[in-house]
C-alpha cells in the first residue's frame, strides 16, 4: 500500500517536472501577471493589458526571426541599426510628395522598400557568415556599425519627420476591435513561423543545422543556404517591426530608432527557452518571452521604478532564465 | 595471487530511477590486468566511472589498498589515491604542449610562485622516456598523432603515481602496430605492480593481454574467469546470453557485369590514381592501417571532397557528383566513420534523423508529419533500434542504436550504392550481428555495398570481395576465399605490393 502510494506521489512529481520541463516558461508568466496584478491594481485592467502588447509587438516580431537565426547557431546583432536604416528608407519615400501636396509613391510601395532594405542586410549578414565561415557575432556586429552609419549619413543625424496621414499612421496605432494592430499582426506572423519550424523541411533542417553542422552536410542538406535565409527571416521580421514604429512615430531618429532592440529581441529569445548553443528552441517560448518582457517593462512604469534601472532588470530576468535553462539539463 | 588492490562490493547506481548497476562485485590484484566487457549499456563505463570519482554510487563500498573510500569522492581525489582512468575520448587540451596536458592543475612552482616550466618539461621528458615514446614535451597536443596523444594521456595518467589504470577502448583508434606498442606499454606498467583494468569490444585484445576478465551484462556481474579458460566466442556468448554465429563470408555469386558503381583514377593530394568497381549486391571491403586514405576515397565518391582529377560511374554513365546532395540524388548513401561528429544530430530525435534524407527526395515544402513517422517506426521495427519511441533523442540511445538510426537515414533514402565507413566501431557485440544481418539482406535486395573496415575479422565475416590500401593506392584486392589476415596485412604494409596486380 505504503509502495504504490509512494510511486504515485514519485508519478505527480514527474508530471510537475514534466510541465515544468516543457512549460516552464507559461508557469513563470502566469506567476509575473499574478504579482503584477497583486502589486499594482491598474496593471489588470483591459487598456493596459492592451497597451503591453502594442508596445512588446515591435520587439517580439524580431524575436520571431531571431529564434529561427539562433535556433541555426548563429546570432544577429544588426537588428537594430537595420531597423533604423530601413526606417529611414520607408520614412523617406512616405514624405515624398508631388506639387500638387499628394504622396509620391503608394504607400505600399514604401513598405516593401522598408522590408526589402531589411532583407537585403539579413543576407549579407548570411552571406558573408557562410561564404567567407567567419563568428556571425563579429560579422553581424560590424554590420549594425554599418547599417547606423549609413542611417547617420541619410538622414545627416537628425530625426525626419514623415508625412502624417491617418492611412500611414493607423499601422502602428490601430486597433481591430480593441485589439492594437501590430498586436495582430505579430500573432499571424507568429503563426506561419510555427508552421514553417514545425511543419516544414526547412524548419526541420534549421534544426539540424544548429544541432550539427557536419552531420547535416554529409546528409546532403544545403546548410549555408538554410543559414542564409534565417537572416533573411530576421531580416523580413525587423522591416516589418520597423514599418509597425515609424507609423507610429512618424518620424525616424538616426541616432536612437531601434537603439538596443537586436539585445532585447536575444533577450526574449533566451528567455523563452532557445538554447544560444543551437539545435533547441521553441517560438512558443518566444511570445511569452516577448509578453514577459512587456510586463517587466511595464511594471517598472507602473511601480515608478526610476528608467535607470531598466538595464538592472532586464540583466536580472536574461540572467535567471538562463538559469533556469542550466538546471533543466 | 591474492593481493588485491581494489575491491568494489554490491556496487548499485541509478540514473533517473532507473537501476543501471545491480549490487556488483569487482576485484582487481595488483599487477593484474583485469579485462572488462559486456555489451553496450552492460554497464562497464559507468561502473568505471564509479570508481574515477565521476559518478557516485547509490549502493556498495569501496576499498582501495585496504582502506575504505569515502563516498562520493572527486575525480582528482580518486587521481592522487592512484587511480587513473583514461576515457575513450581522449581528454586534452590541443593548443597546449604536452608538458602542460601532463601535468596541468599540478604545475610545478618556483620559489617565486609561478610555474616552473623547465622543470615541468624535464619531469614530463622522464616520464615519457619511461614509456619508451619519444616526444618533444614542448609540442602542442594538436600536432601529434592519435596514437602520440593516447600515450600523452597514459603518462599523465601515470604520472599520479598510480596503482590502478582503467583504459576505456583504447585500441579503437590506433593502427595494429600502434596497437602492439600499447600491449607491450601495459605488460611492463603490470610487471611494475600496476593494474591495469582493460576495457574493450575486441575480445581478442582482452584474450591476448588480459589476466583475468570480468563479464557484465545487463548491469549485473555475468563472471569472472581466468582469460587462459575462455575464447574470445565464448566470452561474447556471456555477454549477449546466447551462442553468436560467426560466419564467414563466401565469394561474390552474383553477375559480374552488374557494375553499380565504378570509381576512375581518383587523385588528390593524398590519393595516388585509385580505381574500382562494386557490382549490384556485391559486399566490397576496404582494409588498410588508418591513414591509406579509405575515408578520403569515399568522401571523394560521396562528393564531399574534390579530388585533382578522376571519375565516377554510375552503372556505367558518367556522375558529376560535386556534393553530398549530387550523391544522394544518384543514389548513393554514406554511413561515416564517426556518428556523433558527421552521421547524426544528437539534439534531435529518431523521427528526425531517420528522414533527413528522404525528405530531400521527395517534393513539396512540408515535412507530412504522419509519413515521416511511420517511416521512422518502420526503421525502428526492421532494425530492432531499442527506444522509448521514434521520439526519444538520438543522444540518449547506445552507440549501436545511434549506428542503425544513422544507417536508416540511407535505407529509407532508397540508397542503391551503400558506403559503410568502420560501420561497427564501439557497436556491442549483439549489434554488430545485427548490422551484419542488415547488410547482407540489403545486398540481397541488390544495392551494392561499400565497406570501409580496420576490424579484420569485420571483413572476413561480411566482405565477399576485399581491397587493400597503402598510403593512398590500392596494393591488392582478395576475394573471400583468398582471404587471410596474413595477406591482408602484408599489402596494407606494402610487403606484398610488388606482387599483386592491383585488380579491380
Amino acid at each position: 500500500m505504503q509502495a504504490i502510494e509512494a510511486r504515485s506521489e514519485n508519478r505527480l512529481l514527474e508530471f510537475i517536472k514534466g510541465i515544468w520541463r516543457d512549460y516552464s516558461v507559461v508557469v513563470v508568466f502566469f506567476l509575473i501577471v499574478g504579482i503584477c496584478g497583486l502589486a499594482a491594481p491598474r496593471f489588470l485592467t483591459p487598456g493596459n493589458l492592451l497597451n503591453i502588447l502594442r508596445n512588446t509587438s515591435i520587439v517580439g516580431s524580431i524575436a520571431l526571426g531571431m529564434t529561427f537565426v539562433i535556433i541555426a547557431g548563429g546570432i544577429d546583432l544588426s537588428s537594430g541599426p537595420v531597423f533604423a536604416t530601413a526606417g529611414a528608407v520607408l520614412i523617406f519615400l512616405q514624405r515624398m510628395k508631388n506639387p500638387d501636396g499628394s504622396p509620391a509613391l503608394p504607400l505600399a510601395v514604401a513598405i516593401l522598400a522598408c522590408c526589402a532594405v531589411a532583407i537585403a542586410f539579413g543576407f549579407l549578414n548570411g552571406t558573408i557568415i557562410t561564404k567567407a565561415k567567419l563568428p556571425p557575432f563579429i560579422v553581424a556586429l560590424a554590420v549594425g556599425i554599418l547599417a547606423r552609419s549609413v542611417t547617420m549619413y541619410i538622414c545627416r543625424g537628425a530625426t525626419i519627420m514623415g508625412n502624417n496621414v491617418p492611412q500611414f499612421n493607423q499601422i502602428g496605432s490601430g486597433s481591430v476591435f480593441n485589439i492594437p494592430i501590430p498586436f495582430i499582426v505579430v500573432v499571424v506572423m507568429a503563426v506561419l513561423f510555427h508552421i514553417l519550424l514545425t511543419r516544414t523541411k526547412y524548419g526541420t533542417y534549421v534544426f539540424a543545422v544548429g544541432g550539427n553542422e557536419n552531420a547535416a552536410l554529409f546528409s546532403g542538406i544545403k546548410v549555408d543556404r538554410i543559414r542564409i535565409i534565417t537572416y533573411m527571416l530576421v531580416g523580413l521580421c525587423t522591416g516589418i517591426a520597423s514599418t509597425m514604429e515609424m507609423s507610429r512615430m512618424v518620424a525616424v531618429a538616426a541616432a536612437t530608432s531601434g537603439s538596443q532592440y537586436e539585445f532585447e529581441a536575444i533577450t526574449t529569445v533566451i528567455v523563452g527557452g532557445t538554447s544560444l548553443m543551437g539545435g533547441k528552441g521553441r517560438l512558443i517560448g518566444t511570445i511569452v518571452g516577448f509578453i514577459i518582457l512587456g510586463i517587466v517593462n511595464n511594471m517598472m512604469i507602473m511601480l515608478n521604478i526610476s528608467p535607470y534601472l531598466s538595464g538592472a532588470v532586464k540583466g536580472a530576468v536574461i540572467l535567471f532564465a538562463v538559469l533556469m535553462q542550466r538546471r533543466e539539463r | 595471487m591474492s593481493d588485491p588492490v581494489l575491491q568494489m562490493r554490491g556496487i548499485s547506481k541509478s540514473f533517473f530511477n532507473v537501476e543501471v548497476l545491480h549490487a556488483v562485485d569487482f576485484e582487481v590484484q595488483k599487477g593484474q590486468v583485469m579485462g572488462l566487457c559486456g555489451e553496450n549499456g552492460a554497464g562497464k563505463s559507468t561502473l568505471m566511472k564509479i570508481l574515477a570519482g565521476i559518478h557516485e554510487h547509490d549502493g556498495g563500498e569501496i576499498v582501495f589498498r585496504g582502506a575504505a573510500v569515502r563516498r562520493n569522492p572527486t575525480p582528482m581525489e580518486m587521481q592522487n589515491l592512484g587511480i587513473s582512468m583514461i576515457h575513450q575520448e581522449l581528454n586534452l587540451l590541443d593548443e597546449l604542449t604536452v608538458a602542460q596536458n601532463i601535468f596541468l592543475c599540478r604545475e610545478p612552482r618556483s620559489a617565486s610562485g609561478l610555474i616552473n616550466f623547465k622543470r615541468m618539461r624535464d619531469d614530463a621528458a622522464a616520464i615519457l622516456e619511461k614509456l619508451g615514446e619519444k616526444i618533444d614535451p614542448r609540442r602542442k597536443v594538436r600536432d601529434l598523432k592519435i596514437a602520440q596523444k593516447q600515450m600523452v594521456e597514459i603518462a599523465k595518467a601515470i604520472s599520479f603515481n598510480v596503482s590502478l589504470l582503467i583504459m576505456d577502448e583504447p585500441t579503437s583508434m590506433l593502427t595494429s602496430k600502434e596497437t602492439k606498442i600499447l600491449f607491450d606499454l601495459i605488460a611492463s606498467l603490470s610487471s611494475q605492480g600496476i593494474a591495469v583494468v582493460y576495457i574493450s569490444h575486441r575480445l581478442k585484445e582482452i584474450i591476448d593481454i588480459g589476466h583475468s576478465v570480468t563479464v557484465l551484462k545487463d548491469g549485473s556481474l555475468v563472471a569472472v574467469k581466468d582469460v587462459a579458460e575462455v575464447t574470445a566466442q565464448d566470452l561474447a556468448t556471456l555477454m549477449v546470453g546466447r551462442q553468436v554465429q560467426t560466419a564467414k563470408a563466401s565469394d561474390f555469386a552474383g553477375d559480374p557485369e552488374a557494375v553499380m558503381l565504378e570509381v576512375r583514377e581518383v587523385t588528390d593530394d593524398l590519393l595516388k590514381g585509385v580505381s574500382f568497381k562494386v557490382r549490384r549486391g556485391e559486399i566490397l571491403g576496404f582494409s588498410g592501417l588508418v591513414g591509406a586514405g579509405r575515408t578520403e576515397l569515399m568522401e571523394v565518391v560521396f562528393g564531399m571532397r574534390r579530388p585533382k582529377s578522376g571519375s565516377v560511374l554510375i552503372e556505367g554513365k558518367p556522375a558529376t557528383i560535386r556534393s553530398a546532395l549530387d550523391a544522394i540524388r544518384a543514389d548513393l548513401g554514406f554511413v561515416t566513420e564517426d556518428r556523433k561528429a558527421t552521421g547524426l544530430v544528437g539534439c534531435r530525435d529518431i523521427t528526425d534523423n531517420a528522414n533527413y534524407v528522404s525528405w530531400l527526395k521527395t517534393p513539396g515544402v512540408f515535412k507530412g508529419r504522419a509519413r515521416s513517422l511511420a517511416n521512422a517506426k518502420r526503421m525502428v521495427d526492421r532494425l530492432a533500434i531499442r527506444c522509448s519511441s521514434p521520439a526519444q533523442l538520438v543522444s540518449n540511445l547506445s552507440g549501436g542504436n545511434q549506428q542503425k538510426v544513422a544507417l536508416s537515414k540511407w535505407l529509407l533514402s532508397g540508397a542503391r550504392v551503400l558506403v559503410l565507413d568502420e560501420p561497427t566501431r564501439g557497436v556491442d557485440v549483439g549489434s554488430r550481428q545485427e548490422i551484419y544481418q542488415i547488410i547482407r539482406e540489403l545486398a540481397a535486395e541488390g544495392v551494392a555495398i561499400v565497406i570501409v573496415s580496420s576490424d579484420l575479422p569485420e571483413v572476413a565475416t561480411i566482405c565477399e570481395r576485399v581491397i587493400i590500401m597503402h598510403e593512398g593506392r590500392i596494393t591488392g584486392t582478395l576475394a573471400a576465399s583468398e582471404l587471410s589476415e596474413a595477406k591482408v596485412m602484408s599489402y596494407a604494409t606494402d610487403v606484398g605490393a610488388g606482387e599483386s596486380n592491383a585488380g579491380h
